[in-house]
């Protein structure tokens, strides 16, 4: 089963996109913030990763690299507040990232990503 | 004497500080209930929601089952706070998705529960209840009030008629543009800008035969929601549209219609109008904007429009001209003029 992580400070966009990628045959970790990841983790390697971007203490760009060494993953998806378009090309020339989507987004596009 | 009515005092400060403590222990216990209360709607909320849109294989969404947990939650006529907060958060989900899981949220929101709260809204007499009701119905897309909303784009309070304007966007669209002659009151820029953001997240594809109709608008605010929302779909097809209006009278016209403009680049024959136009523009500010832009997008520059510029404009003119044409390494013409001004200031001496 492939695995997937999903970190969403809204909890109705958590749960939606947590069931979306179980309708996908994932399984899925869902956390609220990037304190609740914990050292397993790390060494899980996950098939994909759909996060937001803004946490406190650490800015939009050097949460995206951050992610990128701490924990293993073969696809990053943002899915976020943030919407401007600085941020989404800053975010985008990383090409670290498969996808941005910001609010409001259509579902079925992630789900074109991760299918 | 003295010490008994100190005593008195003390005992009295005393109690009202035993009061205090007691008033503030109660708050924070209550805050700390209602709001692991609040979470728990919010999580209920999020777990029908998800199940609604994506229901797992074998286990089918159950609306009965839904509405038996909001009401087990509080969420009835009898507790309004809960179920104003249940509204906030339907109206923030919608709010965040957009496609298929729109349209079927919408068919959610007809069949939980609160239902009818919000049409109960618009009969109150006070402004901000009746536009909260008009925003929720909007937000939460229910088409069946439409007829409600549309009495309201006149009302007398600004927020009022704000809100069932953009009431209007969410459900007709395109098409909503036939209400625009007939609303009695100005569009303020906010609510202009609202309206242009709604219609693009809502009805990304224009649709032009409802624009060009509103063409013949004459009234100001409508002109420049037009040239808005050309600059926000990049209708360049539509461009002359902006042109027409660079050298209006008005000058909020003026200042959009320059705003527009400058996301587009333009055809010879749309720059040359547009250099006519620059000529009856009144304000300088105004002009250097627009001369900075006609630099810009020019795809090289036009000697003989920037002298003539240099000769005839006024001095913020002058000066502007003369920093494009230096900027291009025109440095004869620069100095042409600057020789020339001495020339006619010796002249009357």
């Amino acid at each position: 089963m492939k695995k997937a992580l999903i970190i969403q400070q809204d909890v109705i966009i958590l749960k939606i996109i947590e069931k979306l990628m179980q309708l996908n045959s994932y399984d899925c970790k869902a956390i609220r913030s990037i304190s609740d990841l914990n050292i397993e983790d790390q060494t899980r390697n996950f098939d994909i990763i759909i996060s937001e971007i803004l946490f406190d203490g650490i800015a939009p760009l050097d949460f995206v690299y951050q992610i990128q060494e701490i924990i293993l993953h073969k696809s990053l998806i943002i899915v976020t507040n943030m919407g401007q378009e600085r941020i989404r090309h800053e975010i985008m020339n990383t090409n670290k990232v498969s996808g941005f989507f910001a609010v409001p987004f259509d579902l079925d596009r992630i789900q074109k990503l991760i299918a | 004497m003295f010490t008994t009515v100190l005593f008195y005092i003390i005992k009295f400060l005393f109690f009202i500080l035993m009061g205090t403590w007691i008033t503030i222990g109660v708050s924070l216990m209550y805050r700390s209930r209602r709001k692991r209360h609040l979470n728990k709607i919010e999580i209920v909320f999020a777990e029908i929601t998800s199940r609604y849109l994506y229901p797992l294989p074998g286990q089918p969404f159950d609306l009965v089952r839904a509405n038996r947990s909001f009401r087990d939650l509080g969420i009835h006529p009898g507790k309004p706070k809960n179920v104003q907060y249940l509204i906030d958060l339907m109206i923030r989900t919608q709010r965040s998705l957009l496609g298929k899981n729109y349209e079927k949220l919408e068919l959610l929101y007809k069949q939980i529960p609160p239902y009818r709260v919000s049409q109960k809204k618009l009969l109150s007499k006070k402004w901000h209840i009746k536009a909260r009701g008009l925003r929720e119905i909007y937000e939460m897309d229910q088409k069946q009030y439409i007829k409600q909303v549309i009495r309201e784009i006149n009302h007398e309070n600004i927020y009022v008629r704000r809100e069932a304007q953009i009431g209007m966007v969410v459900f007709l669209g395109w098409e909503s543009f036939r209400f625009i002659p007939y609303l009695k009151w100005d569009m303020t820029l906010w609510q202009q800008i609202k309206i242009v953001e709604k219609l693009h997240d809502l009805y990304p594809i224009a649709n032009l035969k409802y624009l060009r109709k509103a063409y013949n608008i004459e009234k100001p605010y409508a002109r420049e929601l037009i040239m808005r929302i050309i600059r926000k779909f990049e209708l360049v097809e539509e461009i002359d549209y902006i042109i027409r209006y660079i050298d209006s009278p008005n000058f909020d016209t003026r200042e959009t219609a320059i705003y527009c403009i400058s996301s587009f680049q333009l055809s010879e024959k749309q720059l040359i109008r547009l250099k006519y136009k620059f000529m009856n523009i009144v304000n300088s500010e105004q002009q250097v904007q627009l001369l900075k832009y006609i630099d810009r997008i020019s795809p090289k520059v036009d000697i003989p429009f920037y002298k003539l510029l240099l000769y005839s404009g006024n001095d913020i003119i002058k000066l502007c001209s003369a920093e494009i044409l230096w900027g291009h390494k025109c440095i004869d013409e620069v100095e042409e003029f600057y020789y020339h001004q001495y020339s006619v200031q010796q002249q009357p001496a």
